[in-house]
């Protein structure tokens, strides 16, 4: 769902680390155990691999120890601010045939674009570039929810402006919706980043308030593992 | 296309795109996911070989960041996730 799916995407070039969304059931959990153990991951940090920190949206963090993948990490998470539950994560994801052996699942595009509107300042040339990606190569058939999906999330200012002049209807119709498209409709270039600065100053402070009562959760953890070691 | 000034014919890509993006990045964005998984994999291979770094690098934003137990900075000294390509440097 992280790095790979933005390599996939084309917004990134590499990660050094696995990110995974899971369904948290039973069932689904032994086989993530099972994987693990195949890796030999030894979850390194706080919080244990325990399926109440997945379901209250903490990541498990593990490091492998299998020689052919010593070192890396894998993160595993079973919610994401901003995103919808897993099974309908799982019911629209991309699946992609890497090569002639290997099929991996990512999250939709519009959900790892949702899913990457983060605190982290390191997320946010991420969701413009996937943003840039979808508008380069789908713009010869701009189906309407792909338009949509272009005038809602795109944070490059000239390629708002672009869509706008390309699909006005559109952009219109949902300019009531994000004042960047206003903005681009009315050819206000300053209007447009100061949006675009609008809502990512929203949506940090949304992830922060999100993880409040998780990183003290987290603490308290460390709090504990070093009174015990 | 439509616009203000009547239907035109709608080119296969916007060309507003290679004056937002360099040139490098947008070779990037125009392999296929196929190309672009396998030169992945080919600079993991390299990165790997060179000694670097697997440890996630300090993120103060991130709500996983434990300053208390932060390790030196990378080897290499770049973010977990590598953004797509550079020009000039």
């Amino acid at each position: 769902m992280g790095g790979q799916a933005c390599v996939l995407y084309g917004a990134a070039e590499f990660s050094r680390d696995a990110d995974f969304a899971i369904l948290a059931s039973p069932e689904n959990l032994g086989r993530l155990h099972g994987a693990l153990e195949d890796l030999q991951a030894d979850v390194i940090a706080v919080p244990p691999f325990d399926v109440e920190y997945l379901i209250r949206g903490h990541a498990i963090h593990f490091r492998c120890r299998h020689p052919e993948a010593f070192g890396f990490r894998v993160d595993v998470m079973s919610r994401l601010r901003g995103v919808a539950p897993f099974p309908e994560l799982w019911a629209r994801r991309t699946s992609w045939d890497v090569s002639e052996d290997v099929a991996v699942d990512s999250l939709s595009l519009p959900d790892l674009v949702a899913s990457k509107k983060t605190q982290r300042d390191k997320d946010w040339p991420m969701v413009r570039r996937l943003v840039e990606v979808s508008y380069d190569s789908g713009f010869s058939s701009p189906t309407p929810e792909r338009v949509e999906f272009w005038l809602r999330e795109l944070r490059t200012p000239d390629l708002l402006l672009d869509c706008v002049r390309w699909f006005p209807e559109e952009a219109r119709h949902i300019a009531h919706q994000r004042a960047a498209v206003q903005a681009a409709l009315a050819g206000d270039a300053a209007g447009i980043e100061g949006s675009f600065a609008a809502e990512e100053t929203r949506e940090r402070e949304l992830d922060r308030l999100y993880w409040e009562p998780l990183k003290r959760e987290l603490e308290a953890l460390r709090h504990q593992r070093g009174q015990k070691g | 296309m439509r616009n203000d000034s009547g239907p035109r014919q709608r080119p296969e890509r916007s060309p507003a795109i290679e004056g937002c993006v360099e040139e490098e990045v947008l070779e990037w964005y125009r392999m296929s996911p196929q190309e672009r998984w396998a030169e992945s994999m080919r600079l993991w291979d390299t990165f790997y070989q060179l000694g670097g770094q697997l440890e996630p690098e300090p993120d103060s934003q991130s709500p996983f960041d434990d300053a208390g137990a932060r390790r030196a900075g990378p080897a290499d000294g770049r973010p977990g996730v590598r953004a797509v390509r550079r020009s000039g440097v």
